[in-house]
């Protein structure tokens, strides 16, 4: 039987290639998604393992909550207890901020997002970094630099440069240039400066502290008893100790948690939608040829072939295609994963990079995914061909027949069209983790994705009924024609249809998703905001340097200056943004939303008032005059009075007090400013104002001046970017649905054959018959299109009201969606190239006599 | 009948009936549109017989067939092949029964057309997971005298070749019957002359059993026994008939 299996898939050599692509696309994004981010893990791994390569033991701050997005910081003075324990050759304080240097005007930043690092310098026997021209820094104002800024910035050794500093730009000289390691590790575009450890502290507010304690041990103390004597000498449960192998491990899992496990699952769920597209393909392709081979499987039966063979050899099939597809598909993701990382480093998100690696989870996962989807999907028309009775070898025009559950189809599809509903209502509704939520809210779009695929075949004949009229005016007969051969079989032309619908289904979804998203965003710039100008430091989450706040109310046709700064709190269960704000003027630059409570609160708020996010405050379960307990990252402990809610999830989403409540809960570091509401005077020239803040905050390079226009430009543009991405990642859905629709031609013009010789014989043209495909193609296509586009409406606007509360908002993008409907009808078109061709060359004597 | 010289694996049956059937009916449809396409038939056929089964459109020849080779099942009713009762037989044993028991010769669609001749002749054996006895496989490939053309694919040969494969097919397991739905139907004269010539050659050099449903005069005069139907009854079963009483015979039918 494996014997005829393959003679099989070698005979129908097109169908089966075109059934192999279906399943081979998908595997092809799985795979490349796993060797991506098989590359990035073991990137982090490499620098951390190479960044603590040269130390032992790592001793650093146990803050009071976790929060990966601030870094905390340990006396610096710990270190001369380390020195102290037996074992320990060198001990060193270090420190890391963020900033960067300006050279020759131009400031050396990462392209893309990844960080700009300051590091305090370590003694060479510490340090991970060695310079390949000049020195490590030694005295204040000198500097090194990675090789990758030198390169970037033209420095050499010996020039003055300036470095942009939590306290404003510091004149310094480039003393030395660096490579990484051994140099040729990636730091994936993030950029690094070296500076003394005093520097560092002084210029970034920090006296005193230190990011880490670094301990060497001496010669024949192993990391592990040296981390356990430090750990009893210190005795310190503010402080965490551990090996070097420990920390570089935890750091990296760390980011990988945040990068890799992020970009796996966005591409996983996407290489799903890709898998889910190809199974409607293999079981539309499978029940197809099924049907046209009735006789064959009639005969085999007949002469002794029991049904478990037939089975057999039909899942057997779906076996082979997938096993071949898979393979493909796995060397196909080196490409893929080869090709992103091209696209990373074109955007200017340079991955951090090691060579690609095919993990053999990977290959697992790829066979198990592939086959397994392939032989799910085939297993319906199988069990079809096991229901062909013997005796359809002797008979004419037999068809297999329907199976039992026939009758029931559409009460099946509207249960599972009613539970996946129910399950995208709980998915948006149900207070469970994200993981769940995603997965729920994945399930019930499945499963209305398959409802609709089924039930709109009973869409197929009125639709194509409806559409007739107008196709046979455009086209004349063969149109009529075209429209009768896609009515034909509807549910065929309904799966078909089904595969590109969740293409453009998931592509229109997004589209109003992504806009919600920007409106959520740009819409509370216009609602909440009186002023013009926002000043914000680079760098996520960096202060600006106090001084910016003199300077900026100092500048002539600036009417107020407000800041607001902010600090991650533990409050009750659940760490939230602890914000401060000045009540003298915060309402003359922020419209608050008030649920409970007006603007005249603000300034009685004094030091143990607070006003409270109306969402902040459900998740709370604290209302007006409760009084909420707050740790902050520093440990420092407060208590506030809930005075009054307001709403806003974009600007002040959390607790508000004032600025002088907010002080004693920060860092050292700390200012207190994250960002500056300026609102210009009366009647003032706008862009003056803008270019005379511009000039008077020239002496910070971190503080940059956006106005609302601007801000509102630079979400859009990222949205733009975002979309790009999820439409790219989407046509592939959208191209392997197009090979669904050339399979369901080519098949079904292969068992038209002597149809066609008719019409052929009769007088059609080469021309008319190639049309006739065109447009049986594309009225598959409108279906497909009109579909999709009503269930991507359906999905988006669910997603909004599921998100009201988040601030998104649904909006109908009406002239994208028409773009969209083109699209599917210029896709139609495509699709039918090969199929009419193939029809147009059939030779009529040949194909009259076709069996 | 006539016994054999040289024959290398002459199968060895008993004497007797191979295929007992005892008062069939098969009604399809219901009340008025109830129609009778079995009405009563009791007919056996014994070992060694090249017998044909003849009648107009309708008369219930295909549906006797069918039934008699456990493709369909009467509404009442015995069909006995080979010893073994049909009656009450699920899916799987009928499959095995077919497969052991029984050789088929359709008038369309007989060969997998991705399949060499070789291959289509074993194909049987294959399926039943058997081997093939080669000196007879070697007999059988002679006689259907295809000589080096049994490595072409079935779009390759023409009908008449075709159809002496399906022959060499039906025979390659010695069943104990063979049956032929219209097996010249789709042939001209000259080719359907040598493929009834092989079935003639399958029933005097091989012992075997062959029954066959045709509606050509000349294929049913090379039968040992031609059977009438009509309207679900037999009407006349008679020994061997030439091509013209085969006809007047008919005449008088319709």
């Amino acid at each position: 039987m494996l014997r005829l299996v393959l003679r099989g898939l070698a005979t129908r050599k097109l169908r089966s290639a075109l059934t192999a692509i279906a399943i081979l696309l998908g595997v092809t994004m799985i795979s490349g998604t796993f060797v991506l981010t098989d590359q990035i893990d073991r990137a982090f791994v490499q620098i951390f393992e190479q960044g603590n390569a040269q130390i032992d033991v790592v001793v650093k701050d146990r803050p009071p909550f976790e929060d990966q997005q601030t870094e905390v910081y340990l006396d610096a003075d710990v270190v001369d207890r380390v020195r102290d324990v037996e074992g320990v050759a060198l001990a060193e304080p270090f420190l890391q901020v963020q900033g960067y240097l300006v050279a020759n005007g131009e400031q050396l930043v990462s392209q893309g997002g990844a960080p700009n690092f300051v590091f305090s310098s370590l003694p060479q026997a510490m340090n991970p970094y060695t310079p390949v021209a000049g020195r490590l820094p030694e005295a204040s104002g000198e500097v090194a630099v990675a090789k990758e800024i030198a390169e970037q910035g033209g420095l050499e050794v010996g020039q003055a440069a300036q470095l942009a500093t939590q306290a404003g730009a510091r004149d310094v000289t480039v003393v030395g240039i660096l490579q990484f390691g051994d140099g040729t590790t990636s730091l994936g575009g993030s950029t690094s400066v070296i500076a003394p450890l005093a520097d560092v502290q002084a210029w970034w507010s920090l006296d005193g502290k230190a990011s880490y304690i670094y301990a060497k041990a001496a010669d024949g103390v192993s990391e592990d008893e040296l981390a356990g004597r430090v750990r009893t000498a210190l005795d310190d449960p503010g402080l965490i100790v551990q090996t070097a192998a420990e920390d570089s491990a935890e750091q990296a899992s760390e980011l990988n948690a945040l990068i890799g496990r992020l970009i796996r699952f966005a591409l996983l769920g996407f290489a799903g939608v890709a898998v889910l597209v190809g199974a409607f393909i293999i079981f539309n392709t499978f029940s197809i040829t099924v049907a046209q081979r009735t006789r064959e499987f009639a005969m085999l039966r007949t002469i002794g072939a029991s049904r478990r063979q037939i089975l057999g050899t039909v899942v057997g099939e779906a076996f082979v295609i997938a096993l071949a597809a898979t393979l493909v598909g796995l060397v196909c993701g080196l490409g893929f994963a080869w090709g992103l990382n091209r696209v990373f480093e074109l955007v200017g998100f340079g991955l951090p990079a090691t060579g690609l690696r095919m993990p053999w989870q990977t290959v697992v996962v790829c066979l198990v995914v592939g086959i397994g989807v392939t032989v799910l999907a085939a297993i319906g028309p199988a069990l079809r061909a096991t229901r062909i009775a013997p005796v359809s070898a002797l008979r004419d025009g037999a068809a297999p027949p329907r199976g039992r559950l026939a009758r029931l189809t559409p009460v099946i599809a509207v249960l599972i069209g009613v539970l996946g509903g129910a399950a995208l209502a709980a998915g948006l509704t149900q207070d469970i983790a994200t993981e769940q939520r995603l997965a729920t809210l994945a399930a019930g779009a499945i499963a209305i994705f398959i409802a609709v695929a089924i039930l709109s075949r009973y869409i197929v004949r009125p639709v194509v009924h409806a559409a007739a009229p107008p196709i046979t005016a455009v086209a004349g007969g063969v149109g009529r024609i075209a429209a009768e051969n896609t009515g034909r079989n509807p549910a065929r032309t309904a799966v078909t249809a089904a595969a590109l619908m969740i293409g453009i289904g998931l592509v229109v979804f997004v589209t109003i998703f992504v806009g919600g998203l920007r409106e959520s965003f740009t819409g509370a710039i216009d609602d909440s905001l009186e002023s013009e100008l926002i000043v914000t430091a680079q760098g996520f989450g960096s202060p600006l340097p106090a001084e910016v706040l003199p300077a900026v109310r100092a500048v002539e046709g600036v009417a107020v200056a407000s800041p607001v700064g902010g600090t991650p709190a533990q409050i009750g269960p659940g760490t939230f943004a602890l914000i401060g704000v000045d009540p003298a003027d915060i309402d003359q630059v922020y419209s608050f939303d008030w649920e409970q409570g007006d603007d005249a609160l603000i300034a009685q708020l004094g030091a143990d008032g607070a006003v409270v996010e109306a969402n902040v405050a459900s998740d709370l379960g604290v209302g007006v005059g409760d009084s909420i307990d707050v740790v902050s990252i520093t440990g420092a402990t407060a208590t506030f009075e809930v005075r009054g809610l307001y709403a806003d999830e974009q600007f002040l989403n959390g607790v508000t007090i004032t600025q002088e409540a907010l002080g004693p809960l920060l860092q050292s570091n700390a200012t207190g400013i994250n960002t500056l509401f300026v609102k210009e005077a009366e009647g003032a020239d706008s862009a003056a104002v803008q270019a005379a803040v511009e000039a008077a905050l020239e002496p910070f390079p971190t503080a940059q001046v956006q106005s609302n226009a601007e801000i509102k430009e630079q979400i859009e543009s990222g949205v733009n970017q975002l979309l790009v991405i999820f439409y790219a990642l989407l046509a592939l859905s959208v191209i392997i649905s197009l090979f669904g629709i050339v399979n369901t031609l080519v098949l079904s013009i292969f068992e038209r054959t002597r149809e066609i010789g008719m019409l052929r014989a009769v007088g059609t043209t080469r021309r008319q018959l190639r049309r006739m495909i065109r447009w049986e193609s594309v009225i598959t296509s409108i279906i497909g299109g009109v579909l999709g586009v009503l269930i991507g409406i359906l999905f988006g606007w669910v997603t909004a009201q599921g998100l009201e509360a988040e601030g998104i908002v649904f909006i109908l993008p009406v002239g994208t969606l028409l773009l969209f409907l083109a699209l599917s009808i210029v896709a139609g078109v495509v699709a039918a190239i090969l199929p009419a061709r193939r029809a147009a060359k059939l030779d009529v004597l040949e194909a009259l006599q076709y069996e | 009948m006539s016994t054999t010289e040289a024959t290398p694996a002459p199968p060895a049956r008993g004497t007797g009936d191979v295929v007992a059937a005892t008062d069939l009916t098969k009604v399809y449809g219901e009340g008025e549109s109830e129609v009778r396409a079995l009405d009563g038939v009791t007919i056996s056929f014994p070992h060694g017989q090249l017998a044909a089964v003849m009648g107009p459109s309708g008369s219930g020849k295909s549906t006797l067939m069918h039934i008699l080779a456990g493709l369909d099942q009467p509404t009442s009713g015995s069909v006995i092949v080979d010893g073994t009762e049909l009656a009450g037989l699920n899916d799987q044993k009928l499959t095995l029964l077919r497969r052991e028991k029984i050789g088929f010769v359709f008038q369309f669609f007989n060969l997998l057309p991705m399949l060499t001749a070789r291959e289509n002749i074993e194909l049987p054996m294959r399926i039943a997971g058997a081997s093939p006895d080669p000196a007879w496989q070697d007999t059988l490939i002679d006689a259907i005298g295809l000589g080096d053309r049994l490595s072409h694919r079935p779009s390759e040969l023409s009908g008449g070749q075709q159809q002496r494969v399906a022959v060499a097919r039906a025979l390659l397991s010695q069943p104990a019957v063979v049956f032929g739905d219209e097996p010249t139907g789709n042939l001209d004269s000259r080719t359907g002359a040598e493929v009834l010539q092989l079935l003639r050659r399958a029933v005097d050099e091989f012992g075997q059993t062959v029954i066959m449903v045709t509606h050509d005069a000349s294929a049913a005069s090379i039968a040992d026994r031609v059977v009438f139907l009509r309207d679900g009854k037999v009407v006349r079963d008679s020994g061997r008939m030439s091509a013209s009483e085969i006809l007047d015979t008919i005449k008088t039918l319709e």
